[in-house]
C-alpha cells in the first residue's frame, strides 16, 4: 500500500511539474538555428540579375518574379522544390495551388518559390532555368504548372524545352529561350540553392513558414492543404 | 518486508517500463513544448506542426491526422507515467505495444516507399533512415516482451502480498 502511495505521489508530482512547465515555460528570445541559418549573408555575386532581389519580413534574396502576394502579409511561405521530384509535383498541384487561391490572393500569405534542383535529377536544373526565365517575362505560373503536370513525360525524354514551348506563345518562348541561353538568371537559381543549403534543406519539397515576429517553421515533405490550413489560420489571425 | 525474487522476466519488465516510459514522456513533451525552437511556439502551433509531420507519412485522412496530432502527445505522456507507476501493467503495456507497433508500421512503410520525410518521433527535424527503423523495431520488440512477461507475472500472486493462511488439517 505504501509503495503504491509513493508511486501515485510521484506521478502527481510529475504531472504538476509538466503542467508548470507548459504554463510557465516562457518562450526564449533567441532565434532558432534554422531561423538564423535561413538568413545567410548576401553573397558577393554582382551580376545584374542577382542584384534584383528583395527582402520581405527578413527573408532575403527573394526574386520578385518568383514570389506572389502582398509583401505586408502576416506570413511568408518559402517553398524549396525540384521540378523532377514527384512529391514536389504533388505539393504544387494540390496544396500550393489552393494556398495561392485562399491565402496568397487574399493577401494573407506572401509565397516565395525557391528552386532547389537536386543533383540526382538529370533535368531538374534545366527545368529550373526555363521556369526562372518564364517568371522573368511574367509567365511563372503557366510554365511551373506545365512542368509539374507533364513531369512524367519530360523526365523520360528530357524534353523540357518542348514542354515549356507547348505552354507559351511563340513570341514568349523566343524571349524565354534567349534568357536561358544567356545564362543571366542562373545566379538566382544558385542563390536559392545556397539559401536552401544554409537552412539546411535536405530533401524536397521543404517549406519554411516565416511569421512577422521572426519565427520560422520548417515543414518537410508533402503536406495536404487541410492540415497546412490549420497552421496558416493560426498564424494569419 | 522482503524483496521480490529477481529473474530475467522481471528484468525485462523493469527495463521496458523505464526505457519505454522515458521515451514516451520525452517524445510527448518534445511535441508539445518544442524546445528545439526559439522562441517556443504555443501548444496550438506545436500541435499543428506535429500534424504536418504526421501528414507527410501520407497514411491518414486530414481529419484523422489532426485528431492524432491533438491527442497523441498527451497519450504518450499519460501512458509513460502509467508504465512508471506499474498499476495494471499488463493492460498499459499492451496499449504501449499497440502504439509502438503502429509507429513501427508507419516508419517501415515510409522507409520502403523511399518517402523523404522527417520521422516526427521527437518533433524536431530528424530524417527517417534505417537507424530510425532499427530503433523503432528494438522498442517494439522490448514492448512485446514486456507485455508477454507482464501477463505472465499478472497470473501469479504478487510476491509482496501476504501468504495465504495455512489451512488447519
Amino acid at each position: 500500500m505504501n509503495r503504491r502511495l509513493i508511486l501515485v505521489s510521484v506521478a502527481i508530482l510529475a504531472l504538476a511539474s509538466l503542467g508548470t512547465l507548459l504554463v510557465v515555460g516562457a518562450p526564449a528570445n533567441q532565434k532558432s538555428t534554422a531561423n538564423a541559418a535561413s538568413r545567410p549573408a548576401k553573397s558577393a555575386n554582382s551580376s545584374p540579375a542577382a542584384q534584383a532581389t528583395i527582402t520581405v519580413d527578413g527573408v532575403k534574396d527573394i526574386d520578385p518574379d518568383k514570389a506572389f502576394g502582398n509583401k505586408n502579409a502576416a506570413v511568408v511561405m518559402e517553398t524549396f522544390t525540384d521540378f523532377q521530384c514527384p512529391a514536389c509535383k504533388q505539393l504544387y498541384t494540390t496544396t500550393v495551388q489552393r494556398v495561392t487561391d485562399n491565402y496568397v490572393d487574399t493577401n494573407k500569405v506572401y509565397i516565395v518559390h525557391r528552386d532547389f534542383p537536386l543533383p540526382m535529377h538529370a533535368y531538374s536544373r534545366i527545368a529550373a532555368s526555363y521556369s526562372r526565365a518564364a517568371a522573368h517575362i511574367g509567365k511563372c505560373d503557366v510554365v511551373e504548372q506545365a512542368l509539374f503536370q507533364n513531369q512524367e513525360k519530360w523526365e523520360m525524354n528530357g524534353d523540357v524545352k518542348g514542354t515549356v514551348a507547348a505552354a507559351l506563345s511563340a513570341a514568349d518562348m523566343k524571349k524565354v529561350q534567349a534568357l536561358v541561353d544567356s545564362g543571366a538568371l542562373e545566379p538566382l537559381i544558385d542563390r536559392d540553392k545556397q539559401i536552401g543549403q544554409a537552412i539546411p534543406v535536405n530533401q524536397t519539397p521543404t517549406t519554411i513558414i516565416h511569421t512577422r515576429d521572426g519565427q520560422s517553421y520548417p515543414v518537410v515533405g508533402y503536406v495536404s492543404y487541410d492540415v497546412l490550413k490549420t497552421l496558416l489560420d493560426q498564424l494569419v489571425k | 518486508m522482503q524483496s521480490a525474487p529477481f529473474n530475467y522476466r522481471r528484468l525485462i519488465i523493469w527495463l521496458g517500463r523505464i526505457v519505454i516510459a522515458a521515451v514516451f514522456i520525452f517524445a510527448g513533451l518534445a511535441k508539445l513544448i518544442r524546445w528545439d525552437m526559439h522562441p517556443r511556439p504555443p501548444i496550438g502551433i506545436a500541435t499543428s506542426l506535429f500534424a504536418l509531420q504526421i501528414d507527410s507519412y501520407q497514411m491518414l485522412r486530414p481529419w484523422a491526422v489532426l485528431q492524432l496530432a491533438r491527442w497523441l502527445p498527451w497519450a504518450e505522456i499519460g501512458v509513460g507515467l502509467l508504465l512508471l507507476i506499474g498499476w495494471r501493467l499488463h493492460i498499459w503495456s499492451s496499449l504501449v505495444t499497440l502504439i509502438i507497433g503502429g509507429f513501427f508500421v508507419a516508419v517501415v512503410r515510409a522507409y520502403t516507399l523511399h518517402l523523404d520525410i522527417n520521422c516526427g518521433c521527437f518533433a524536431k527535424p530528424e530524417p527517417l533512415t534505417g537507424m530510425t527503423v532499427l530503433r523503432d523495431g528494438s522498442l517494439f520488440l522490448l514492448a512485446v516482451l514486456m507485455t508477454v512477461f507482464a501477463f505472465q507475472e499478472a497470473r501469479k500472486p504478487h510476491p509482496w502480498s501476504a501468504p495465504a493462511p495455512a489451512q488447519p488439517s
